[in-house]
């Protein structure tokens, strides 16, 4: 019934929560409040950002913000499963969904742990192009901390990790695994090796690393994906001066974007 | 909660093994493929929270239909979106795209929700015995505070529990036989003489203890083993 006490479980006790995840407990119940609980946060730090530019941009902004996290996620979801399981995952769409939505529940709860800063600044700084500026400029900057950190959150609960009963396995495993992340190291794989024609070595490694790579790959693409919708579905900031606008235009990219923000502010 | 009060309770993960579907206070299943319980509407705080969730969840459909929305759109190549009538047009293709998959949701549910009647009816027992069961929590903690309230025959009240608690975990497997095999397992007899048996001894149980403190609990466990057997007993002849 409390949607949030999911993302609260997630945050309090991770490593349960992914080994609940890993077996496919309640799975469902996940799915719905990670995504209600997500929807919520980034409606909220949509609705912030867009107030800059008055209440028809903040109603907007609430709606396009979460638009822009989850499409990217659905968009990019079947790539990285079909990927996976060619090369070895025994793990269902479902449990990858359910992953990746961690990982964009992370992200929305430090944008909502941000929520307050930007709300001062939101208060303290004129509606005038120079802070227009400042403020996109900021936001960006919230954004890519709090993406960078999502994406690296995902990377550690994602990784394959050969399964720890196998001894051949052991040794690469703990040379795999980063020092600074104790408390996903006894997190149960997605690689179970059949009892009945064992894989060899080397092929084993193979996949591991193909994996690897394919989510290192992913990554990359939702970072580009994200950043296309974004750009499609801007303004989330608004413009001083220019009205409420549903859309811009659809030339140009993020890119270009950033880089006009950023040498506006220094002129 | 004492610990051998906690080992009565049916938890989430034995419900979901029981029945096969997770089983919240509202939907079964979860929200996305589930369907809603039919005590939603008895309860007002359930539905309230079954009315949220329903905004909730059209303003998550409406999410996703804005590029669908967009696309719809005429060209906004070289000009941002600004006039009310293009606005308008994208509300209309959104809003009402979402308010379809909203309505088409409910009642896929709601004609989903016909096969589950029996669990239903299940699950709103192990509410009530979960209710029983906070009931004499409430008692251990008056007792733990004021030394003067003594209460007698809760081993008897918990055994009367326990009785009730194995009615209520061979009615949820035996709904799930039934429901996933059409009561062609020969299994069924036996769960269902085992809610038979438990009911018996629940009523000799509760005779004895009926002018004691705890006879009104005793009497709450009884009738939901008598609802448990008439439940099944229903579900059984039905096929």
């Amino acid at each position: 019934m409390n949607y949030f006490s999911t993302i609260i479980f997630l945050l309090r006790d991770r490593q349960d929560f992914l080994e609940e995840i890993h077996q496919g407990v309640r799975l469902k119940s996940k799915i719905s409040s990670l995504m209600i609980s997500s929807f919520c946060f980034f409606a909220l730090y949509g609705a912030i950002i867009g107030s800059f530019d008055g209440w028809a941009q903040a109603l907007s902004s609430a709606i396009k913000l979460p638009a822009l996290y989850l499409i990217t996620l659905v968009v990019c979801l079947p790539t990285l499963y079909i990927f996976n399981v060619l090369f070895g995952s025994k793990q269902n769409i479902a449990q990858h969904f359910t992953y990746l939505l961690s990982a964009v529940s992370v992200i929305a709860i430090l944008l909502c742990g941000f929520a307050p800063v930007t709300l001062f600044f939101l208060i303290t700084i004129n509606n005038s192009f120079k802070d227009y500026y400042f403020f996109m400029l900021l936001n960006v900057s919230i954004f890519a901390l709090t993406g960078i950190i999502g994406v690296s959150f995902l990377y550690q609960i994602m990784r394959p990790i050969a399964d720890p009963n196998d001894e051949s396995v052991q040794a690469e495993k703990a040379t795999a695994l980063p020092a600074k992340a104790p408390d996903l190291t006894d997190f149960k794989p997605d690689f179970q090796v059949e009892a009945s024609g064992k894989p060899e070595k080397s092929e084993f490694k193979n996949n591991l690393q193909v994996r690897t790579n394919i989510l290192r790959f992913w990554l990359v693409l939702y970072g580009f994906v994200g950043s296309q919708l974004g750009w499609v579905l801007r303004p989330f900031f608004g413009s001083p001066g220019d009205g409420f606008a549903l859309f811009r235009a659809k030339g140009g990219n993020i890119i270009t974007g950033v880089w006009t923000a950023f040498t506006n502010l220094l002129n | 909660m004492k610990p051998d009060l906690e080992d009565l309770k049916i938890t989430e993960r034995e419900l979901e093994n029981l029945s096969g579907f997770e089983a919240g206070p509202i939907f079964i299943g979860g929200i996305f493929g589930g369907v809603y319980r039919s005590s939603v509407f008895r309860n007002p705080q359930r539905f309230l929270w079954f009315c949220l969730t329903e905004v909730l969840v059209f303003a998550l459909i409406f999410t996703f239909t804005v590029p669908i929305g967009l696309s719809t759109l005429p060209g906004n190549v070289n000009n941002s979106i600004k006039d009310v009538s293009t606005t308008l047009q994208f509300l209309q293709t959104t809003v009402g795209i979402a308010l379809l998959v909203l309505l088409l949701w409910n009642i896929y549910m709601g004609w989903r929700g016909k096969r589950f009647k029996g669990l239903m009816h299940l699950l709103d027992e192990i509410d009530r015995y979960h209710q029983v069961l906070a009931a004499i929590d409430l008692l251990d903690q008056l007792e733990a505070v004021d030394s003067q309230v003594n209460l007698a025959n809760r081993q008897d009240a918990l055994a009367a529990l326990s009785l009730t608690r194995n009615s209520l975990v061979s009615a949820l497997m035996t709904e799930k036989i039934l429901r996933e095999s059409r009561g062609l397992l020969a299994r069924r007899h036996d769960l269902v003489t085992n809610i038979e048996n438990n009911l018996s001894a629940l009523q000799t149980i509760e005779i004895n203890n009926r002018a004691n403190e705890y006879g009104q609990l005793l009497n709450a466990a009884l009738q939901i083993g008598m609802s448990v057997h008439a439940e099944i007993q229903q579900v059984s002849s039905r096929l």
